[in-house]
Order: C-alpha cells, then structure tokens, then sequence
C-alpha cells in the first residue's frame, strides 16, 4: 500500500503550494487514478512518491516504510515508472530498453534476456520481431507498451504511471487500456496513475482521487464519483455526459427486468454487456426493450429504458 | 562492420597522404616542375615526412587538451552545481577565440620559452570554444522525457551522464571535435613564429626568401592533412549519427 499523509509542496517562484495537505492511499493491488486539470499537483504528487520530488512536509510511506530512509536510486528501482512521451531510450533497441532497471539491479545476462522476451510477450508484441528494433523504429502504440514493458521490468509491486497512454490516438488508447486492464488483472499491482482524462480514469480506476488546486476534492469509486460529484468543480469535470459514463460502468444484469418485456424482439445482449451498450442497440433498433442473454444464449431477462431508468434512482451504496 | 563503413576510405586517404609526403623527390620533380628557374624548391631543414610529423605532434597535443577541457567544461555546465557557471565559461571561450592566438604566443613566451609549449598553450585555447559549445547543444538537445525516464528509474547521475546523455549527444559532439581539429590544423602553422616547426616552417621561409615553391609545400602539406582528418572525424559523426538514431 502506498500511504500518503498531510504532504505539502511548494516551489519556488510559485504564487500558491502545488500540494497542500494531502493525505491518501493506493491500497496493494488496486488502481488508484489521481485526476484534475493541469497544474493542480497531480504530477508532483506522483513524483514525490518516488522521490524525484521532496515533499516539504507530511510522510510517504510504501508498505509501511518510509520512502525517505531508501536512497532515491534504491527506491525507484523498486518502483515501475512509465511516463507521458514513453521516454525510450532511443540509441539503445527495445530489448535493451527493457532490460534497463534489471541491468541496474546486477541481475545476469540470462535471467535478464528471458525476462525482456516475456515482458514483450506480456504487452502483446513479438519478441523476435521487436527486440531488436530502435524506438524511432515503433508507432506509438508500440512506443507506449514498450514504455509498460520496461516499467514492469523487474516486477515491482509498485507502479508509477503519469499519462503513459497519452500520445496516441483513441483507438488505439481503447485497446492499450483493456490490455492494460487484463495484465493488472493477472499481476495485481498497486498503481498510482495520473491523467487528466474522465473516461481514461472511469476506464481503469478502482478509486479516483480528484484534485484541484493542490488539495483533494473527491476521493471514491469510479461509480460514485460520476453518480454523486463532491462540488461544482467535480461535477463540471465529470462533464455533462457523466450519466453516459456511468451506464458504461455497469453491467446490463444491474438493470434486469422479467423476460417478457422483449417478447417479440428477436435481438438480444451477453450479460456481460454495459448499460450503455444495451441502451446503444435499443435505441438502434427502436425497440421497447432488449432480451439479455448468458453464455449459453439462453434468455435470462430484459433491459429496457425503464428498467435502465429505475436503476440510476437507486441510491449507491 | 557498419562502424568501418565511413571510416574505411577516410583511412585509406590518411595512408595516401603519408605515403605522399613520405616521397621526398616526388616534391622535388613536382614543385621543379612547377616552378621552374627556382633555385629554392624544398624546405631546407627537415623532409615533408619530417614536417608532417612535427605538425601532427602539434595539432594532436593541443587537441587533446582542447578536447579534454572543452569536454569538462561543457558537461559541468549542464550539471546542476555548474549551471551558474554557464554564462562565464561561455564568455571566456568565446574571449579565447577572439583573442589572436598569435598574440598569445607572444604572451607565452616569456613564461614557457620558445618552442612547443607556448603554441600548443595557445593552439589548445583557442581549439576550445567548438568542443565546449557543440558539447553543451548535444547535452542539452537530449530530450527531457529521456532524462526523466532514467531518472526515474533509478539511475545514478553518472549513470545517466555515461550511458544516457553523452552517448546521444556524441554526433554533435563529434562535430564539434571536427571543427576544432580542422581550424587547429591551419592554425597550427604560426607555431613556427614560436620554433615549434610544422607546416609553418617552409611557409614563413618560403615567405622570408621570397621562394614560392617553399611556401606552396607547406601549404599543401597543410591542406591536405586538414582535408584527410576532416574526412576521418565526418566518418566517425557519420556513424555515430547513422547507427544511434538521437532522437525519438
């Protein structure tokens, strides 16, 4: 777990602290999004994490050690750290880019080289064909899961992710985040991530930390934070389709109503689909309602508008 | 092998130059020809072969330090604790170059007597200023989300420095390497105002005795070592700048 307590920080030549007595945590194994417009000490926070910032006040701790009693170096090399623009390596190839934190931790040749095949293996690009390629080599969706294959190089517990999908564009961000997702999925790391993106953060986020001014505004789930906004603030930047963003978050059984209700419609959707997804085809078909089905096509109920109505007037808990 | 690419021919014209300069009646029946009636037609005092190694014993001291210092100084200046220093370092080189390395030996000789000393003191301050300036560019030109990627993943500064920054700013390095070396080799010939010898020595007697064919030795002796080494370094940035691709 990383905890921070009370931190503040100041620069200098700055009118107001960039963080002002912020105290949260990114439980192990969780994915915490730490979110709010430019300049509002998201990125300082991060980096103070892993020290490449000092805090001027308050306490970081990482599983209940205090980051300060490390030596910078030590620290971050226990510490994944993928950033905005992947800042690859460029006069060295993909695998020996990869191979970076490992190498400065004195691992050996094989152990090294059977580790950068399996971590290229992980983000989905073929280590024969990609190894030995130089990063101007790389689109940038390559560019980015060469930057998470190197962060994950020698399996911290902790990762630290500053906008690492940023640069490129949304389709290929989509398919980055769910690839993302499935590799958190298997290795349960505890994530602190920063961006400034509402659908990135409700995307990947088991908690969002939003922030403004220095200081935390909201701390909760995904859900929550779209469902009830702490402020003004929040609510703007949640943006107006927070109500679009919320069906994506929940599964279309949340809203299941008796079978009957799409008699006659010969269209129906996997229960694992979203809300919005079902609200998608409904309004596509022009049809009432829409049948759910499980994973051996068998009926298992209906999604219609009401049904998806009813749903967001329940309270969350 | 791709590193022996460029630099293969550059090496061969290296060896064409010595052999040239080795075959002392070569000069004789080429400056004969060209000047004929002349009495003077070599350097009295030492063969081509001599002068060139006279020249080279200069230029290659001297640019050594040249390298050295302006190397030093260019990574200290972009290092946190040096930054301050950035604008005077600047100044002074810049002074350095302006200031007529002639004037300089003049100024040196009292201290250092006549000969090597007080040139290569001069030759290396003024070889300074392209090393120091190209040194800062290619430090400064590597990009900021490398330097923080290595940071950030723990590496010393030194670290960093060695196997990051100077490694990606070695193609404009290098080039400012090629522009120091080159000038110092024409430079190089007032060393024989001091006694250091080199090219200089048949040019000024040349001058002196009013023997044209004397100072066209010197000459092209100088220009055609200039031309070869020039052609060796732009081999060696041409490689580095082909093989490690500075930027994203």
């Amino acid at each position: 777990m990383i905890s921070i307590r009370n931190v503040s920080k100041s620069y200098e030549n700055a009118e107001s602290a960039a963080v002002r007595d912020l105290s949260f945590d990114v439980p192990t194994g969780e994915v915490v999004v730490l979110i709010g417009p430019s300049g509002c000490g998201k990125s300082t926070t991060m980096r103070m994490v892993n020290r490449l910032v000092e805090p001027d006040a308050g306490t970081i701790t990482i599983d209940g050690q205090d980051v300060r009693e490390y030596r910078p170096e030590q620290l971050r090399r226990r510490i994944g750290y993928a950033i905005q623009g992947v800042g690859l390596f460029p006069h060295w190839t993909v695998a020996q880019n990869v191979a970076v934190v490992p190498g400065l931790l004195g691992w050996e040749r094989d152990r090294i080289a059977e580790r950068t095949t399996e971590l290229l293996d992980l983000v989905g690009l073929e280590p024969d064909a990609y190894g030995g390629k130089y990063p101007h080599e790389l689109s940038g969706g390559e560019a980015q899961r060469v930057g998470v294959a190197r962060a994950l190089a020698a399996d911290p517990p902790v990762l630290l992710m500053d906008e690492p999908f940023g640069a490129v564009d949304p389709l290929t961000r989509d398919r980055l985040h769910v690839e993302f997702l499935a590799i958190q999925d298997r290795l349960k790391k505890t994530v602190l991530f920063v961006t400034h993106d509402m659908d990135e953060a409700v995307a990947l986020g088991d908690r969002i930390v939003v922030m403004r001014d220095g200081m935390l505004v909201q701390q909760d789930t995904p859900e929550r934070v779209l469902a009830y906004p702490a402020d003004e603030f929040v609510a703007s930047f949640v943006g107006t389709e927070r109500a679009l963003k919320r069906l994506s978050l929940a599964p279309v059984t949340e809203a299941l109503a008796p079978v009957g209700l799409a008699e006659g419609c010969q269209c129906s959707v996997s229960a694992t689909a979203s809300l919005r997804e079902a609200l998608a085809r409904i309004l596509e078909l022009g049809v009432p309602a829409i049948g759910v089905h499980d994973e051996r096509h068998r009926l298992i109920g209906a999604v219609s508008v009401e049904s998806i109505v009813e749903r967001f007037k329940r309270p969350l808990t | 092998m791709r590193a022996l690419r460029h630099i293969a021919a550059p090496m061969l014209a290296l060896g064409a130059y010595l052999a040239v300069a080795a075959a002392t009646p070569l000069w004789t029946a080429a400056l004969g020809a060209a000047f004929p009636g002349e009495t003077r037609i070599l350097y009295p005092d030492a063969a081509p072969l001599e002068l060139v190694a006279q020249h080279l014993e200069l230029v290659l001291i001297s640019s050594a330090i040249s390298i050295a210092v302006g190397l030093a100084l260019g990574v200290f200046v972009t290092r946190p604790a040096g930054a301050g220093f950035y604008d005077v370092v600047n100044d002074l080189t810049n002074l350095g170059q302006t200031f007529p390395p002639v004037a300089v030996f003049t100024l040196a000789v009292p201290f250092l007597g006549f000969g090597l000393r007080p040139t290569v003191v001069a030759l290396a301050l003024y070889g300074i200023l392209p090393v120091l300036r190209n040194t800062v560019a290619g430090l400064k030109g590597v990009p900021a989300e490398v330097l923080e990627s290595a940071t950030g993943m723990g590496m010393r500064s030194a670290e960093r420095l060695l196997r990051v920054e100077l490694p990606l700013a070695a193609p404009v390095i290098v080039a400012g390497i090629r522009v120091s070396v080159v000038v110092n080799v024409a430079t190089a010939t007032i060393g024989a105002i001091a006694g250091a010898g080199g090219f200089g020595a048949p040019i000024i007697n040349g001058l002196v005795n009013l023997a044209p064919a004397v100072t066209l030795e010197g000459a092209l002796l100088a220009a055609g070592l200039a031309l070869v080494l020039d052609a060796l370094l732009g081999g060696v940035e041409h490689t580095l700048a082909s093989g490690r691709p500075s930027a994203v």
